[in-house]
């Protein structure tokens, strides 16, 4: 029995260990970064420079399904709510880069993209799946994270960004 | 204290497990990619399984379609 115990415990230790996550959650401000945008004349994209506007961060690539369904959707959002302050910013993740420019070329898309092929703002986050985005209100808090895009979700998701821009 | 080394010895086994299995959610695209499937050439692989089990009088126990009925 006291062999048993101590196995549980330097499991549970070297697990504790290798998991421990930081992620960014509803309620904790949104954590800020730089990256250039993935069109090669466009300017860099820092997320505190949308400070004053409310964001809706997501994370996609072009080898994941449920994202490329939902950035045609997000565009309809974005151009639907821009006027109000909506601001839509789509990290891609491809490495190489050109997987997720070639799909753009089929697909424009008007909001910001910048681009991520190493995956140092994912990390930041602590993104736990794809696609994962984040609705971060006008002063930079994280009010609704959501993973994952199934049928109805954009309905959920627009109703958030109304009530956001309805609050500012 | 006897237990000491057998104790570090699970801990760095289970510590390195954790370290195998790292692909994280954004990286899982170097997984898709056509290299790191077993077939990277459907049709290909379908056409050299026909003849081998042509050339072989065998068949079965690969990828090859059919239902087991005997009839391929």
């Amino acid at each position: 029995m006291k062999i048993k115990n101590t196995t549980l415990m330097t499991l549970t230790l070297a697990l504790g260990l290798a998991g421990s996550v930081y992620a960014a959650e509803e309620g904790d401000i949104a954590p800020d970064f730089t990256l250039p945008s993935i069109h090669a004349e466009a300017a860099d994209i820092t997320l505190s420079d949308l400070r004053g506007k409310v964001v809706y961060l997501d994370f996609w690539a072009s080898w994941c399904a449920p994202c490329l369904k939902s950035l045609p959707l997000y565009n309809d959002m974005y151009h639907r709510y821009k006027d109000q302050g909506l601001e839509v910013v789509a990290v891609n993740v491809d490495n190489p880069i050109e997987d997720g420019t070639e799909w753009l070329i089929d697909t424009p898309l008007d909001f910001l993209i910048p681009a991520d092929p190493d995956g140092v703002v994912p990390e930041l986050y602590e993104v736990f799946g794809m696609p994962t985005s984040y609705l971060i209100d006008t002063d930079g808090t994280v009010k609704l994270v959501h993973m994952g895009f199934r049928d109805g979700d954009m309905e959920v998701i627009e109703a958030e960004v109304q009530e956001l821009l309805a609050a500012q | 204290m006897k237990q000491l080394p057998r104790v570090l010895a699970l801990f760095l086994a289970f510590a390195m497990i954790s370290g195998c299995v790292e692909v994280r959610p954004w990286e899982r695209g170097y997984l898709a990619r056509d290299e790191m499937a077993w077939d990277s050439d459907p049709l290909e692989s379908a056409l050299n399984d026909h003849i081998f089990f042509s050339k072989e009088a065998s068949s079965g126990g690969s990828s090859a379609a059919g239902g087991g009925c005997g009839c391929n």
